[in-house]
Formats: C-alpha cells, structure tokens, sequence
C-alpha cells in the first residue's frame, strides 16, 4: 500500500484515474493547479488505485493524500 | 631456494591473496548479488591495466588473538589502473575479509594510493563495502578513517573523486564517500547510515528496515546524499565510467573533446512548439535539452533529488558542458531549499573542473511556505547566487519562460556573470508575475475603479503585455540577444566557441565564506 502525495498546496483540477486502475511508476494520475499552473502529480510506484480520495476542485496542502495504491 | 623455487612460492603467496576471505565467504557474496573486491575492479578498469600495490599488507592488531588472524591484503585491494586509457587509483573493500572493517593498516593503504592519486593528478575511485571500523583495533581504525577524511579534503576540487556504495558503508565511515565528489549506489545491497536501525530503535524506538533508512533510493531520493542508484553492481560500475567520461584528469585540464557526429548548426523547428502557449501548462525541460545537445546524450545527475531543478552532463559540439535547468513539471519550476542545494553543488563541481555551464532558465520564483522559510531558504537559496557568482568558467544563460525575481538573479543571471544570456520569445523577465504586479502598482486604481475585477483584469494584461517578456531586459543589456528557439543549439555552440579561452579571477582571499 502506498499513498500519492500533493508535492505541493493547491487545487484540484483533474483526477485522471479511478478505483481498480492499474497505474505504472511515472503516469500522471492528477492535475493539481499551484503556482498558476497546471502541474501533473505522477505515481511514484506502479499499482493499483485502491481508493481516491480527491476530487476535482478540492484544494490539497503539500503532502495531502490525493489517492492510495496497493 | 633457486628462483624458480621463489617464482612459485610467490605464486601461490598471490593466489592465496586473491582469495580474500575464501571460497565460502565469496560465495555468499556473490548469493547477495553483490561482485567481490577484485572482481569490481576487473569489470570497472581496462581489461589487464589493474596494477595492485600492498597486496601483502597485513594489520599489526596484538589484542583479542588478532595476531593469529591475517589475511594478506588485509580487507581492500588498492592500486591503480586505466578506464577508457585515463589512469585512475581506487581501492576496492573486500567484504569477505573481516567484513572489510578498517583497521591501521587497511586505512594506510587506502591513504598510500589517495596520496599517489593528488600527486599524480588522476581521478581516485573508492569502491565501498564494509561493516565499518574493525572494533578490536580500537583507537587506529578511527586514526585510518581521519586520515583518509583530511585526504578526500586536501584532494577535493584538486582531482575528481567518485565514491560507489556497494554494500554496507555505516558509522564514520560514510564522511569518506560524503566528502567526495559524486556518490553511485546499488540498490537493495548497498546502504548508508550513521545510526543503523537497531540503534535508533535502541534510542529512540523508530522502526526501519537498513533499506528504508540508508538505502540508495532513500539517499537519492530523500536526502540528496547520493547522486545514482543502479541496480546491480555491474550497473554502477559502468556508471562511473559515465562520470568520468565527462570529468578532466586534474583541475588543471579540460576534459579532451570528442568528435561529434551532430551538427553543430542543427536547426530544431520542433524547438518553436515546445513552450505550451498557455502559460499554464507545463512541458518537460529534459525534452529541450536532450534537443540542444549532442546526439541527444544527457546524463542526469540526481535525477531523483529535487525534480523541480535538473542538472547533468552533455556535450556541444564535442565539448563537454554542464547543464543546469529548472523543470516546469514539478513545483512548477520553483527554487526551493532541495533545488538549491542540488543546484549550487553542482554548479561548484562543474566549476571546479573546468566544465562550463548551461543553464536553461524558467522559474517563477522560490517556493512559498513556512516549511521553506523555517528550512532556512534564505541561506540556500543564496548557495545558487554564490555559486554562479564564483564560478569562472563560461556561462551561458537562455530563458525559455519565467524567470522572475531574486530567481531570476539566481539562475546565471547577467548580474553575477555570466557570459552571454540568450532569451527566447517567449520570457517573461520580471520581477515578479504580472497579478502581484499589477495587484501593487496599481492597487489604488483597482480599489478606486467602479469595477475593480474588470480593471484588475485589464491592468494585468497590459502589464503582461508591456513588461512580461524579454525586451524590457534586452533594452538594457541584461540579456545579450533574444533568439529563435530552433537556432538554440547553434548560438549556444558559437557562444562556447567565443569563450573557450576565456580568463578571469577572483578577488585575493582565505576563501570565500559561502553559506552553508
């Protein structure tokens, strides 16, 4: 089990994957807007999407779990 | 005995050396998946160029019945050899003796060859793979490991040191590979520590596996120790000699240039597509400097470590260079304390050894929070302005987007400088975005306005408009030539051709007092 982290305080914009995706090291799962911009948050392990717990328009803190692999 | 009584003698003396700690001791070894001392170095060096020296050291210990236990060779095999036809010296921790712990005369022998290493001018290579301090010599292994540390020090900037971390480097030991120059590890058989896991568990009840704690992802990834992380130990072997390829003999040569296929007048219209049009969206720094150099060869170092900021080496034109980029992808191109930390050192490295620096430039200031500012921002974000302030080889700045602020300042600018600072169409030079500009300039006139949204809006755009790009800085020098994306490549290299014998000094002092 692992978790998908914010790297940084935001807001949601896109959740590009749902429960039971199977997700590879490096894909892109979320679109966090920060900074005035649109940042791509990518999986930092391969697995699969056991839960999101986000959805677009939410605003995260840095380090906020955005979704859980296992 | 005649000679040829003496010439087999001295055979069987040497096979008994090669044998390390033995069969058994070798085979577990290779069970871990990890190479022996002497069968690393056969795989780093040229094939037959490994000239050993104090094959048949032994340690001196008298306490603990240590006196009945020798191993010629005693735990590191050191010497000399080539890679690729440059000489290098290295030493190779032998596992399988004692669990290559350190002892007086182990520590002299590492010392003898660093010694040869700064006197001849050579890179010195340090093949790491040991429990540590040999317990029952007491005082002399911490005697071994300072004298070992003073010499990384006396030799550092001096020749290029690489450290590889191959199995077990805990304790002390790990000052000798910290103050080296760049750090390779081999995943899931190497790790790091100063405390190891039973002893933090021991004090302060936190549980974490040897992997979790110092493994090479770990130290890649989270602190920024080390700078690589291969898989196997063939894998970080010939990582090195990646490394190397781009490091000069000694401080004072260059790297020899090699011949290049790619022509040096290459022009990329691909490069005109790169910058998204909407400034809100990202693109990948490494797809334009995989672009611009050579053949598209970049080595990322610290490829795992601050991802907003990316830094490695290349070559123009057959030169070597290195490269410095913010990444868009991450943090949005933020400096933070980790980017500025990875930034700075490797800006100093490559200054050290006579490699210019390219630097691509979008950056849209330095990351905000209280984590930041408590982490002490202030003072590493001044080690990239230090950095490049002191650095004397060619530097060479191109702004693809953003560079705002003190971030602009800090990334190459003209002001600390350097040589020559391209700008594409696309920069935007400011001091800072166009909404917090416009929000304090004009805050009365938005506040005052019938609709403060609508106008809000309006002098935003005209301050976007008038000052959000390149020309306002162009108009006074501080970038040198506003240039098509698709001819990066070729300016970069007619600009590093221009500064190939560029000469200039420091003011006379001890030395500088960069923050640290």
């Amino acid at each position: 089990m692992s978790e998908i982290n914010a790297p940084m305080g935001g807001k949601v914009i896109e959740v590009k994957v749902k429960a039971g995706d199977a997700v590879n090291e490096g894909d892109e799962v979320v679109i966090l807007e920060a900074m005035k911009m649109e940042l791509p948050v990518v999986a930092s392990a391969s697995g699969t999407v056991k839960e999101i717990k986000c959805s677009a328009g939410d605003a995260v803190d840095a380090e906020g779990v955005l979704m859980i692999l296992e | 005995m005649d000679m040829e009584a003496k010439i087999e003698e001295l055979k069987r003396i040497n096979r008994e050396a090669e044998q390390g700690g033995g069969e058994k001791r070798i085979e577990e070894q290779h069970a871990k998946g990890k190479m022996t001392a002497r069968e690393r170095i056969d795989f780093l060096l040229d094939k037959d160029s490994f000239q050993e020296i104090d094959k048949f050291v032994v340690h001196r210990c008298q306490d603990f019945g240590m006196e009945k236990k020798k191993v010629p060779g005693d735990g590191v095999v050191t010497g000399y050899g080539t890679v690729n036809g440059r000489k290098v010296f290295l030493f190779s921790q032998d596992f399988t003796v004692f669990g290559g712990s350190l002892s007086g005369a182990f520590g002299e022998k590492v010392c003898k060859v660093m010694d040869l290493a700064l006197q001849n001018g050579a890179p010195m290579i340090g093949l790491n793979d040991s429990g540590g301090a040999r317990i029952q010599e007491g005082v002399m292994s911490l005697g071994g490991y300072g004298e070992i540390f003073k010499r990384n020090v006396f030799a550092s900037g001096v020749i290029p040191q690489i450290s590889v971390i191959m199995g077990p480097c805990a304790g002390g030991a790990v000052y000798s590979p910290a103050l080296t120059d760049f750090i390779v590890m081999v995943k899931n058989t190497s790790n790091m520590f100063i405390t190891g896991p039973q002893v933090i568990k021991a004090v302060t009840s936190e549980e974490v596996t040897a992997e979790e704690l110092g493994g090479a992802m770990s130290h890649n990834a989270k602190s920024g120790v080390a700078h690589f992380a291969e898989d196997t130990d063939r894998d970080a072997l010939n990582r090195v000699r990646d490394i190397l390829a781009y490091l000069p003999q000694n401080f004072r040569e260059r790297v020899p240039d090699t011949a290049c296929a790619d022509d040096p007048i290459r022009i990329d219209p691909s490069l005109n597509e790169l910058v998204p049009t909407n400034p809100r969206l990202p693109y990948d720094m490494k797809d334009l400097i995989r672009k611009v150099l050579d053949g598209g060869v970049f080595l990322e170092v610290h490829q795992h470590y601050a991802m907003n900021m990316v830094v490695g080496f290349g070559r123009l034109n057959g030169t070597a260079v290195g490269v410095i980029a913010n990444q868009p992808r991450f943090l949005a191109g933020c400096l933070d304390i980790n980017a500025s930390m990875k930034c700075a050192r490797f800006v100093r490295t490559c200054d050290a050894f006579n490699l210019p620096l390219i630097t691509f430039v979008d950056v849209p200031g330095y990351l905000p929070g209280v984590q930041q500012e408590y982490g002490g921002i202030i003072k590493h974000g001044a080690k990239i302005i230090y950095a490049y302030s002191e650095a004397t080889v060619p530097k060479i700045a191109v702004v693809i987007r953003k560079a705002y602020g003190g971030a602009y300042i800090a990334m190459s600018g003209k002001h600390l400088d350097a040589d020559i600072n391209f700008a594409y169409p696309s920069a935007e030079i400011a001091v800072m975005g166009p909404e917090g500009a416009a929000n304090i300039i004009f805050r009365k006139e938005i506040s005052d306005s019938s609709d403060p949204g609508a106008t809000r809006e309006r002098l935003v755009e005209e301050y976007r408009h008038n000052f959000a790009s390149p020309f306002k800085a162009a108009e006074v020098g501080y970038i040198d030539h506003i240039i098509f994306p698709e001819e990066t490549r070729p300016r970069l290299i007619r600009a590093l051709a221009m500064l190939r014998e560029k000469k200039t000094s420091l003011p006379d002092r001890r030395h500088g007092n960069v923050p640290l």
